[in-house]
């Protein structure tokens, strides 16, 4: 039975997002996210999400023109996207592998599965394979703890994986 | 116990509007819409809906604190961060029956005057946001949301506002803090939400399931939902396992099982016939209770008095191969990586408690680190911290300190001292420029 | 007005007010570093906890306003034990930096851990680090030592909420939260400095300042800054006759708490000093004189047949400018000119958050003209100096941008020139009579701002070598003209008969001046206030 499903993330080059402007359609999406807060600053989260699907991360020239565009001074958009783990400020692999590294997993053994990336990847958490292809991250609990061992794969996530079913799974990703 | 939040678990195509109308779905809707507000508080506060969040706090009781008289728009907000380990029910109620969810949000935010109510979702949880935002689409087609709700008169708009990773912004006021576009930092309290909350305007947080109640104690009756459970921990619970038991999962109970029906008739028992070592009751800010608290009731009231929380209801099982100063080292780890950093006790207290449990584990611990974790656990928690974040780690560190103490002397017993600090070699610097330009 | 008692004893406050204000108005000091009285309330550094009787939480003073009644216990055996706990906290990564760090002195967290944390620590684990991050210069004022913080975000409301440049922000979250700015972009605002003053601790410091002197050292003289009219106030900082620094001085009125960076790294340049002694130049080059052969030589060429042109300086307090009067324009009758250079906008925020515009570069045009000098642009000087070749006073050679220029000097050749000076520029080097000029520090004047306040700026130093203020100077030359007048009278005494004689300084003295933040001249319309 296939396990991945999984599509590559779109990443931008860094000299690519140095400058950015927002076209029509992404114009027209700002809007609508507008349309559902009553101040500018709200959609500060909504738009660099938007961002982050177009471009696959978030750089500081995406940053500069959020900030503009909301009116912001981008020193505050970059204290927002640094607080929160899931916007990345490099560009990553085409596959962000998320291991949850949390207790409920961990009792499951997460730690087998992770020393098995490590050596198949040659990889360590926080760190990108050299063809630019897996990201490997730890993360904190994934919220799917009765199903453990969790990984998250861009945004979908994987559960009761053992080291054949991972192998499975990185075989398989396009 | 019939099922009643997951009733539709074993439908097909169970999040359709289709499925739910069939089962009765938006029935307590058309009820709810005819009677007066104030009638609908009365209604959730007499059922005894106590929040399934965590807090506990009855949720008729939070909505009444919203100043009815006050000008402003209110807003009602669906917390569906779940972040807090060993917790998975509310995505497996957004998994199994959005609409409940959904329909339970119109409820509550007619019961508030609100027009207006977000579903703060974790970033993480990107299939769940798909489902909600398919399921309010198909209200919107249905006329249960936007303009005139079944022509009562009655708007209101539901969108859903994701996160991006930050188990902090469970907390009601750094949620709404995220949700104005700020780093998901707590709020001081007073002035609470009811009164000033998002965009400075009356608002009220409540949990996935606690929302989810909602439909059914309007459409059976508070009287119906009181009696099952217990008094004062009222109505069905989703408890979450996890750990080693046998069939980890959801389970729908009526709130006052004991911890050993659970466990042995529900989820199979112990895995590999292992012996129970420790469960920590509700989720991982719980305090962990050892195994001879097993018959110990679920429910608010009765795991308070045994020493720890019902919280979440996230129930993680740990069976007698776990080392508890491992197992303390792993939740450290998460409270000092999701800490916020804004407050001075659970900044500074998380990251040393860590780094001494951490010390112990690789055999460098002291006798005096006990009495160290010990004065941390208290000054980091009682009001001394803005949030419950600090409580929230300060609570681990002092019950596993106190039932399972003698593995953490163990080790402090077989400690050798710590290697030589290389002192590093400082280069040689001439004049006064000295600052690296 | 609500009573409240704070440790026994009784305030009576404004409601609303925090604990921390209320109890510092009974004389007790709450310990704070997030709070500021000037910026927004955030109540997450937990160190001013007090304890209000018959609650039984502790609440943090900072974000709890009184209520009538209220009795509040600020050193009570749990509050002693939570300010030591956090105290413990805070120092538990905080490097022990003490012996190289220019904070140390006036360092909130040595006071208060001497105060109020334990004598020993807890913590035998690696302290957690920001490398890179420990002298770094993040702007042309201010280095940065990232290990040092302690989180408690003032510079970054400071920035948010007075400089209104939102350039520094917060990253990452917990204990690996750090200052920075946006992609590692210069912090430079034209207050940045200001970061540094409102930092408890040694994390943010200014540049200039750095290992140049501890402070315990300073003196530290009240005075106002030269800089441009607004007149923030300033603290003068310094030591066996150095000028080391300018920080600011509260004024609710005009600066708030806060001062800009071009008016507080003036401080050092008054420290610079070329001209020593009285000295003619000659074709031999410069002679120096004793003061009265100076003055004696002044009288001689003043009573010259040709037209005689005095430029007075609007960079001269009230007392030179009232002598300036008296002796050229009143007793010589000769025409006297105050010349005004606009020069860069320069704003500052208030107490009560109110931008104030200056007008222009000098500290007293506004003096200049309450006390009857005409003022002029740059044009009104030139074509006042093209109109005579007689003899030309002036009082500072620094009085005007234009007046420093080469140009100048070539077009004033052949003229008898009587030059003030503290250094050198192209004219004072062809003066037939150069006077050393005491600098800003070294001269007890009162100043008219272009809020229309009059302010006191205290004589920090001796004057140097030769040098004397401009009233002195003044006080020898019109007792040499004959006036009636002593020429001993002190600054203090002169500026008596300054106020019984000029309406709109009636009814102040040096004392008034001190203790009150600026007295507003009489008859004076507030200019330059910006909304």
């Amino acid at each position: 039975m296939t396990l991945a499903r999984t599509q590559p993330l779109q990443v931008a080059l860094p000299t690519e997002v140095t400058e950015v402007r927002f076209d029509d359609a992404m114009e027209k999406r700002i809007r609508q996210i507008l349309g559902r807060y009553p101040t500018q600053r709200a959609a500060v989260l909504p738009v660099l999400w938007m961002c982050q699907e177009l471009w696959g991360w978030v750089s500081p020239g995406i940053m500069t023109a959020v900030a503009e565009r909301l009116e912001l001074a981008p020193a505050f958009v970059e204290g927002v996207v640094t607080f929160y783990t899931m916007y990345q400020t490099e560009p990553p692999g085409k596959y962000l592998l998320q291991v949850c590294t949390t207790l409920s997993c961990q009792l499951c053994g997460t730690s087998a599965l992770v020393e098995h990336l490590e050596e198949r990847l040659g990889i360590g958490f926080g760190q990108t394979t050299p063809d630019g292809r897996f990201t490997l991250l730890d993360v904190q609990c994934l919220g799917a703890c009765g199903e453990g061992p969790v990984v998250q794969v861009n945004s979908d996530y994987y559960t009761e994986l053992t080291i054949e079913k991972l192998d499975q799974l990185l075989d398989e990703l396009p | 116990m019939e099922p009643i939040l997951l009733r539709a678990r074993d439908e097909a195509n169970s999040r359709s509007i289709s499925t739910y109308l069939r089962l009765g779905g938006y029935g307590a809707l058309k009820k709810a819409l005819i009677m007066d507000p104030s009638a609908i508080r009365e209604e959730v506060k007499n059922a005894g809906l106590r929040g399934r969040g965590g807090a506990g706090f009855p949720a008729g009781v939070k909505w009444g604190f919203v100043p009815q008289d006050s000008p402003k728009p209110k807003y009602l907000i669906c917390n569906a961060d779940e972040s807090e380990p060993g917790t998975f029910k509310d995505r497996e109620i957004i998994h199994v029956d959005p609409h409940m969810l959904i329909e339970g949000i119109i409820i509550a935010s007619y019961a508030i005057s609100a027009n207006t109510a977000y579903i703060y979702i974790r970033g993480e949880f990107v299939e769940e946001a798909e489902i909600l935002e398919r399921a309010i689409a198909e209200a919107y087609k249905k006329k249960y949301l936007g303009r005139n709700i079944l022509t009562t008169g009655y708007d209101l708009d539901v969108f859903v506002h994701r996160g991006a990773g930050a188990y902090i912004c469970g907390e009601e006021t750094a949620l709404i803090e995220s949700i104005e576009g700020k780093r998901g930092l707590p709020r001081l309290k007073p002035p609470f939400p009811a009164v000033v909350g998002v965009f400075g305007c009356p608002t009220v947080v409540n949990n996935v399931e606690t929302l989810a109640c909602v439909p059914h104690i309007i459409e059976r009756g508070a009287a119906w939902f009181a009696s099952i459970g217990r008094p004062r921990n009222t109505g069905p619970k989703l408890f979450c396992v996890s750990g080693h038991v046998n069939r980890p999962g959801v389970y729908e109970l009526p709130l006052g099982v004991t911890f050993r029906e659970i466990i042995e008739e529900h989820c199979g028992g112990m895995r590999d016939g292992k012996a129970l070592k420790a469960f920590i009751p509700g989720g991982s800010s719980a305090p962990v209770l050892p195994a001879d608290k097993i018959d110990t009731a679920a429910d608010f009231d009765a795991v308070a008095e045994a020493g720890s929380m019902l919280g979440s209801g996230g129930l993680i099982v740990m069976d007698e191969t776990v080392d508890m100063v491992w197992a303390l080292e792993n939740l450290l780890t998460f409270y000092a990586h999701e800490s916020c950093g804004q407050c001075t006790p659970c900044r500074e207290g998380s990251d040393w408690a860590l780094d001494i449990v951490r010390r112990i584990r690789r055999g460098h611990g002291r006798p005096a680190d006990i009495e160290t974790l010990q004065r941390i656990s208290r000054y980091a928690s009682q009001g001394m911290t803005i949030c419950p974040l600090g409580d929230a780690f300060c609570g681990p560190i002092a019950s596993f300190l106190n039932h399972f103490g003698h593995e953490f002397k163990a080790y402090i017993n077989a400690a050798a001292p710590m290697p030589e600090k290389k002192l590093p070699v400082l280069p040689v610097r001439s004049g006064r420029g000295t600052f690296g330009l | 007005m609500v009573t409240v008692t704070i440790d026994g004893h009784e305030v009576q406050i404004a409601e609303g007010t925090n604990i921390v204000e209320a109890a510092l108005k009974a004389g007790i000091e709450v310990p704070t570093y997030c709070y500021h009285p000037g910026l927004s309330v955030v109540g997450q550094c937990r160190i001013c906890f007090v304890e209000i009787e018959d609650q039984p939480r502790l609440v943090t003073a900072c974000s709890t306003p009184v209520a009538e009644g209220m009795s509040v216990l600020t050193a009570s055996e749990r509050v002693n034990e939570a300010r030591a706990a956090v105290m413990e906290f805070l120092l538990e990564n905080h490097p022990l930096d003490c012996p190289v760090c220019d904070q140390a002195g006036e360092c909130y967290l040595q006071d208060y851990s001497f105060e109020h944390g334990l004598d020993t620590t807890h913590m035998v684990d690696e302290r957690r680090t920001f490398p890179g991050f420990e002298r770094r210069l993040i702007g042309p004022h201010v280095v940065q030592n990232q290990n040092r913080c302690i989180q408690c975000t003032r510079c970054i409301r400071f920035t948010e909420e007075i400089s209104g440049t939102g350039d520094l922000t917060m990253k990452s979250r917990g204990n690996h939260s750090y200052i920075d700015t946006f992609n590692g972009e210069p912090y430079d605002n034209p207050w940045s400095a200001c970061a540094a003053d409102v930092c408890p601790v040694g994390a943010l410091t200014v540049k200039e300042f750095r290992f140049r002197a501890r402070v315990w050292h300073l003196e530290e003289t009240p005075s106002v800054c030269p800089g441009c009219s607004i007149g923030c106030n300033v603290d003068l900082g310094h030591f066996k006759g150095v000028v080391y620094r300018f920080v600011p001085r509260h004024n609710a009125e005009i600066n708030g708490w806060w001062m800009c960076d071009y008016g507080r790294f003036l401080a050092e340049s008054l420290n610079a000093r070329d001209i020593e002694q009285p000295a003619r130049t000659g074709d031999q080059g410069a002679a120096e004189m004793s003061w009265s052969e100076a003055i004696d030589e002044i009288t001689r060429l003043l009573s010259s047949d040709s037209e005689v042109q005095v430029v007075a300086s609007p960079n001269l307090p009230n007392e030179a400018l009232f002598l300036a009067k008296k002796v050229f324009a009143d007793h010589l009758g000769v025409r006297v000119l105050t010349p005004v250079y606009r020069g860069e906008n320069r704003r500052m925020k208030n107490g009560q958050r109110q931008w104030i515009a200056n007008v222009d570069s000098h500290p007293n045009s506004t003096g200049a003209r309450l006390i009857g000098l005409p003022i002029g642009d740059q044009d009104a000087l030139t074509t006042m100096l093209g109109s005579s070749t007689g003899p030309l006073v002036v009082l500072d050679n620094h009085a005007h941008p234009w007046l420093q220029t080469e140009a100048a000097a070539e077009m004033l050749k052949g003229r008898p020139v009587i030059a003030l000076g503290r250094t050198h520029t192209p004219l004072s080097r062809q003066a037939s009579v150069l006077l050393p000029l005491a600098s800003w520090a070294e001269t007890d004047g009162t100043y008219t701002s272009s809020t229309g306040r009059v302010q006191l700026a205290q004589r920090g130093l001796f004057p140097k070598a030769g040098a004397k203020p401009a009233s002195e100077a003044l006080l020898l030359l019109a007792a040499r003209l004959g006036l009636e007048i002593d020429p001993g009278l002190s600054p203090r005494a002169l500026f008596e008969e300054l106020a019984a004689e000029v309406p709109a300084f009636a009814g102040m003295t040096y004392r008034r001046l001190a203790g009150e933040p600026g007295v507003p001249a009489l008859g004076l319309e507030e200019v330059a206030h910006v909304g």
